[in-house]
């Protein structure tokens, strides 16, 4: 056998006791993803030889048996990611009701400028239903042909416009006659109504035409409307663009667009939304959603985990970067890791008492998958078990601040969010109270123009008993900017 | 099972936070975190809110004083200094977020003092009190301030924050 650089189970993405059942199982996601009759990329018709040839060792006993006697003992450890994991208590408490735990994941390049931030294939989807007409056309026309003109030579852009209809207006290939696009980018007229899954559809057909692991594969989705009636199609849709690797962020300009509904897509592919409150704002947050993207480090991790009994996953946020709710599926989409930012996600346990046998729990079997976009091999999988020890009394020593600072900057994101759900119910007493709260805390952290919003907001909502579409957007987006300030704050 | 001291919320073992209120129910002594480095809109408005050790900086440091607090009682001196307001109140369990200046080691909560009790800030030459609307009131020589109306102070005027008496001493300007 040869020796090669890499070992069978590096090669298929799963550890060195794999059961025979995991590695068919990575096996067959391997092989969708790299059958010669989809691949694009030069040298993946290599890699999915070399899957096969993993599969074929590792999937009969005794040949992989022999194989393992020629590995070295030692499964190396991950020479290109870092972890560490901050837990909100020293222990578990051994009680007869339920109780909270909170962990703080954070995953970062174990060296800075080791691995060069990966070329772009990025499909620019842009909603030019009727209500876009005037600034707000103008404005999205001025940012993609600003994009288009900062584009790296090695970057792939594509256009896509749709109302109740898409139509591609720059497919995506290597950009040669840039006067020829910005001229089809000027050209686009708003008509029609908004129907997202339409473009979407026609995004993801033109980031497959060059679909390649070793870019940042994604899909920009601009809009400034509710879709209609195709909200379950949407999600499909961005489900199977997370299984080919491909990331979905949304982002809505003005009130009038359905913020969960944008997260719930996002957050199906580990993307964020993002809220453009004013049209003069679309350029610098497009500029800055591609200076992320540019910047990428690992396009995606994802978290897949064993469900624990009387362990309840409850809530899952991404603090940075780009913070934004983690939908709690299996496995858990975390987000991206950039070149200079490491990826904080947070996780809040219920345990349930049923759960707390013998000294030590695990509240979460993981195995963490990064995928490195610029690197063709994949990186092997890492273990990531949350484990706390049950005592009967509560260790007495302090959280971490980096967990603490987090969970106060969430508690304000909760309170809106409360708000919210409290306001959507027809409890509008409880939902203002919420509100209040959340205003008097900002007021003491001094963000006092957002704590007015928060205070006019709830005043409106007892006068007109209803949730306020604009203003609720800002609660929202600017709470969540909280924790990404906080979360730089504390990597100082 | 842990009840808010500030909402009574019944809240889950482990919890740090009130989910109810958002008040903090663990008592942590670093709670510096709190505060949010000021961005570009903040410094324009003229609002620093770095993290403030008014308390336990040295009277006569180098830095820009504009202003003492004399507490009567105790004798002890607070400069103002670095930044052009100053929240006065007290840090108790179950606060999330806490004032600039703590009062608590003066007897606050004897006194009456509130967890946001005043703001002390300084516009222009004008150096301003004003009652956050604090349950016990405050009173400018005496005299009961009506809640977030600004009061003009002058060099020795006695602020009481409920019952707490504090001389302002201005640096002349």
């Amino acid at each position: 056998m040869p020796a090669k650089a890499v070992d069978y189970y590096t090669i298929l993405g799963v550890l060195r006791d794999a059961s025979l059942e995991e590695i068919k199982r990575a096996y067959f996601e391997a092989a969708q993803r790299l059958h010669p009759d989809k691949n694009k990329a030069p040298g993946e018709t290599e890699l999915f030889l070399d899957i096969q040839q993993a599969y074929e060792t590792l999937s009969n006993p005794k040949r992989r048996a022999q194989y393992d006697a020629t590995l070295p003992a030692q499964e190396p450890a991950s020479a290109l990611i870092q972890h560490h994991i901050y837990f909100s208590r020293g222990n578990l408490v051994r009680l007869a009701e339920p109780q909270l735990l909170y962990a703080l994941i954070e995953v970062a390049p174990r060296e800075k400028d080791t691995i060069p931030a990966p070329p772009l294939n990025v499909a620019l989807v842009l909603d030019r239903s009727t209500s876009m007409q005037g600034g707000k056309m103008d404005m999205v026309k001025a940012a993609a042909i600003q994009l288009l003109r900062s584009l790296r030579p090695e970057d792939i852009l594509s256009v896509v416009a749709f109302s109740d209809k898409a139509e591609v207006i720059i497919p995506a290939a290597f950009q040669r006659d840039r006067a020829k696009m910005e001229s089809h980018i000027q050209m686009m007229q708003t008509g029609g109504a908004t129907e997202i899954f339409h473009g979407l559809e026609a995004g993801l057909g033109e980031v497959r035409r060059s679909l390649d692991p070793s870019r940042v594969n994604h899909i920009i989705l601009l809009t400034d409307g509710h879709t209609y009636g195709d909200e379950a199609a949407c999600l499909d849709l961005a489900a199977r663009a997370a299984a080919e690797n491909i990331g979905v962020s949304g982002m809505g300009i003005g009130s009038d667009w359905n913020d969960i509904f944008l997260d719930a897509l996002a957050s199906r592919t580990g993307g964020n939304s993002a809220y453009i409150a004013q049209p003069k704002d679309i350029q610098r947050i497009l500029t800055e959603k591609f200076k992320a993207l540019a910047n990428t480090f690992a396009d995606e991790v994802s978290l897949s985990y064993t469900p624990q009994d009387g362990v309840k996953l409850n809530y899952a946020f991404r603090i940075q970067p780009e913070g934004g709710p983690v939908s709690l599926e299996n496995p858990l989409k975390l987000g991206p890791i950039l070149q200079d930012v490491p990826l904080n996600t947070l996780l809040e346990f219920i345990v349930e008492p049923s759960a707390l046998k013998g000294d030590a729990l695990t509240v979460l079997n993981g195995l963490m998958k990064v995928s490195i976009a610029s690197r063709a091999q994949p990186i092997p999988p890492i273990r990531v078990p949350l484990t706390r020890a049950i005592n009967t009394e509560a260790a007495s020593e302090p959280p971490p601040t980096k967990i603490l600072s987090a969970l106060s900057r969430l508690t304000l994101y909760r309170l809106q969010e409360k708000a919210r759900n409290e306001a959507d119910a027809g409890r509008i007493d409880s939902a203002t109270r919420h509100l209040k709260n959340l205003a008097a805390h900002l007021l003491s952290q001094g963000e006092q123009s957002l704590a007015r919003t928060a205070l006019l907001e709830a005043d409106s909502l007892e006068r007109t008993r209803a949730w306020g579409a604009e203003r609720s957007k800002e609660i929202k987006y600017r709470t969540r900017a909280l924790l990404l300030s906080g979360a730089k704050e504390n990597q100082k | 099972m842990i009840v808010c001291p500030n909402c009574r919320h019944n809240n889950m073992n482990g919890a740090m936070f009130c989910s109810e209120c958002g008040a903090h129910l663990m008592t942590t002594d670093n709670l510096v975190t709190q505060n949010i480095a000021p961005d570009q809109q903040d410094m324009e408005e003229d609002i620093s809110i770095r993290p403030v050790t008014g308390v336990h900086r040295v009277a006569g440091s180098k830095l820009d004083t504009w202003g003492t607090l004399h507490l009567l009682e105790t004798g002890q001196m607070l400069p103002l200094s670095d930044r052009n307001e100053f929240t006065l109140g007290r840090i108790s369990d179950g606060q999330p977020i806490m004032p600039d200046i703590d009062l608590s080691p003066y007897h606050a909560y004897a006194n009456g003092v509130s967890r946001l009790h005043a703001v002390v800030k300084r516009r222009d030459e004008q150096i301003i009190l004003m009652d956050l609307g604090s349950s016990n009131g405050t009173y400018l020589n005496g005299k009961r301030i009506p809640p977030n109306m600004e009061q003009f102070l002058r060099h020795g005027d006695v602020a009481m924050l409920g019952k707490l008496k504090i001389q302002i001493l201005l640096k002349p300007a």
